[in-house]
């Protein structure tokens, strides 16, 4: 295991997100075990070519869980949870991981839609090991680079939701995913 | 100092708040609900802040967050007109508001142009300063905020007490009764977990109908014209992503050079603020949604206020143009965890709200020039602020100019003081005449009471009656 994604997996804990380490051939079942395990029934995936390399529809769709490819065709209730299914998670696949803080960089495109991981009640990430960099520095520098389009949004996720506005005592689940779960693709 | 132009709306300072700053003190000293829950957000904020110090490397981090913010004021005209030119050329309007009068109309006649009827806001300094909401409140819009801490305080109908955690002087129960008024039910849970679950599904509900999202900016790019909003719940994503229109309101001085610098102060300011290491959701928006992109707002306004900022620069007060609005000065200071952020009767308190309400305000503004006076000088704020802002001398600085009657009172007292001490004949009158008062008014050998200025020491003390004291 390189440094950085070792560097990655703890600041990960540390952002009480939780981690997954599989090779290419396993990320998508792994990634639709723990989906099955956390009771979730339909997925949003994005639509981005690491989701089939790992093959992640096949995979959930053995164990059961409904998918929906982005973009979807529903209305601004359903997107936010208050109308159909509670327990659904948003896939989305992060262009860098940054080691030091356990942050995923997110670029809204047309196949990713940019509340894939906020709208949903669970986020998994796949995200390439060799795409994890070290510091926000450098992850900000190849995002922005001279030359490269600026992405309309790129959001920056550090683990799931909290609020400590009641009390200063951080709670999880406040408006975003209350769990968040990365899979890391090893080679 | 070139800031005391005339503004059509002065207030930086709440319209409505009631007594002078004293009273607000006092009142405020008598609670003692709000001392407890002052006190575990001190405490939390100062332990947190050992731990960046420790693990981070925090303190090695502020030399250059300091160098960056003075470099970006500097520079602020040429970054601002970069920042402009480059929204403006990913398909974004920008709008450069002089004051808050103008800000608000403009937000106000953009919604009546669209038929908005419900706006969604995030967590906002900058329009908390320019009374948005009563002004968006007036143009007969529903306004819902989103951030927790600052729907509780909406919902409470007050104003927030801390930059970062408005209703940090509020504990779980109270926050339960607001929720069950809210909702017109007794059916809302009481612990903090449920709370924020309840809290999480009315405000959905309005997500789902917002056609506006307002949001404040943290930082604005100028290399690209990005603005990044810095946040940990969600709900700036929300504000950002859901409703048809996105207006960013920022504050003239957030204007950086580039994302070099950008990636410093994005760490900087989560381990400032909140003592971790970074924010969970950090959005960096760059025009509204582009061409076959499904989601994300279809217009996207970018208003930056100057609100007598401009005026500063070259002042002796341009160092607070570099606050990054963490709010470590508020809790790190004596009086602010004494009394809250509400008596200072200003969006912005502490030692930064006590310096920039009434500079920004002009020193005679009867509702904030008292505010230099909150503080022991004691020097804690400028030891946690961030970006090195020297507040202590700022302070003094600040009280220098305020043209309070308290001041000028304490100012001619002084100067009789000197006069009469000045020269030894009058010198030594006045120590007979003292003598001679204590013995007059002594009871067995004690004073209880002295008489005009005195009167408030002999509240609480006594006085030998023969001076000096002897055995
Ligand atoms: S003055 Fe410094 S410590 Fe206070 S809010 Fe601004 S940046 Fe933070």
């Amino acid at each position: 295991m390189s440094t950085p994604v070792a560097q990655m997996v703890e600041s990960l804990a540390r952002r009480k997100a939780t981690v997954q380490l599989a090779g290419a051939a396993n990320a998508g079942r792994a990634a639709a075990g723990w989906m099955a395990d956390q009771g979730i029934v339909r997925a949003v995936l994005a639509d981005d070519p690491v989701v089939d390399a790992v093959g992640l529809e096949p995979a959930l769709r053995a164990a059961g869980i409904d998918v929906f490819r982005w973009p979807v065709a529903m209305g601004r209730r359903e997107v936010l949870g208050l109308e159909g299914p509670q327990d659904v998670c948003g896939v989305t696949v992060p262009t860098l991981g940054v080691a030091e803080r356990g942050t995923l960089v997110l670029e809204a495109s047309v196949g990713h839609g940019r509340g894939l991981d906020v709208t949903n009640r669970h986020h998994v990430s796949l995200l390439m090991a060799d795409r994890v960099v070290e510091t926000l520095g450098e992850a900000l520098a190849q995002t922005f680079a001279d030359g490269r389009p600026v992405p309309s949004a790129v959001s920056l996720v550090s683990g799931p939701s909290r609020s400590s506005d009641i009390e200063k005592i951080s709670t999880l689940g406040a408006h975003g995913a209350l769990t968040e779960h990365v899979v890391i693709i090893t080679p | 100092m070139s800031t005391r132009r005339r503004r059509r709306n002065p207030g930086v300072a709440y319209p409505d708040v009631t007594g002078t700053l004293r009273d607000r003190t006092v009142d405020a000293l008598r609670d003692p609900t709000l001392a407890d829950n002052l006190r575990t957000a001190g405490d939390s904020w100062g332990a947190g802040r050992e731990v960046m110090k420790r693990d981070f490397g925090f303190d090695e981090m502020r030399d250059r967050a300091r160098d960056i913010r003075r470099s970006n004021i500097r520079n602020m005209p040429a970054l601002l007109a970069e920042l402009q030119s480059n929204v403006r050329a990913n398909g974004g309007v920008v709008v450069r508001a002089a004051d808050a009068d103008e800000a608000c109309r403009y937000i106000t006649d953009l919604a009546r142009a669209r038929g908005a009827r419900v706006v969604a806001k995030s967590k906002s300094m900058a329009t908390e300063e320019i009374n948005l909401n009563e002004a968006m409140e007036h143009a007969g819009l529903e306004v819902v905020e989103t951030d927790l801490g600052e729907w509780i305080i909406q919902l409470a109908n007050e104003h927030p007490s801390h930059i970062i955690a408005p209703a940090v002087h509020l504990n779980r129960n109270q926050v339960a009764a607001l929720f069950r008024e809210e909702a017109g039910t007794d059916d809302v849970p009481t612990d903090r977990e449920g709370l924020v679950a309840h809290a999480r599904v009315r405000l959905r509900e309005k997500f789902a109908q917002a056609e506006i999202g307002i949001s404040g900016v943290n930082l604005g790019v100028a290399s690209t014209g990005t603005v990044c909003i810095v946040e940990n719940e969600g709900n700036a994503r929300l504000v950002t992503s859901q409703p048809r229109i996105h207006v960013a309101v920022m504050g003239m001085e957030r204007v950086i050079a580039d994302w070099d610098e950008a990636a410093h102060i994005l760490q900087v300011l989560p381990m400032a603020a909140i003592s971790q290491d970074a924010a969970n959701y950090v959005s960096l928006i760059t025009g509204p949604r582009r061409e076959g992109e499904t989601d994300g707002p279809e217009e996207f306004h970018l208003v930056i206020i100057d609100g007598g900022r401009g005026a500063l620069r070259g002042s002796e007060f341009e160092e607070v143009l570099s606050c990054i609005r963490c709010g470590a000065c508020l809790y790190s200071c004596p009086m602010w965890q004494n009394v809250g952020g509400q008596a200072y009767g200003s969006p912005y308190s502490g030692p930064i709200g006590a310096i920039i309400t009434p500079v920004l305000e002009g020193p005679s503004s009867p509702g904030s020039r008292d505010l230099p006076f909150m503080s022991t000088l004691c020097g804690a704020c400028g030891d946690a602020c961030p970006v090195g802002i020297p507040l202590p001398d700022l302070l003094v600085r600040a009280r220098a100019r305020s043209s309070s009657p308290a001041k000028r009172k304490a100012g001619l007292a002084f100067r009789v003081w000197s006069l009469l001490w000045r020269r030894g004949v009058t010198y030594r009158l006045t120590m007979i005449g003292w003598r001679l008062g204590l013995r007059i008014r002594g009871r067995g050998g004690w004073v209880h009471r002295l008489p005009g200025p005195g009167s408030g020491w002999s509240k609480v003390r006594d006085m030998p009656s023969k001076w000096p004291p002897r055995r």
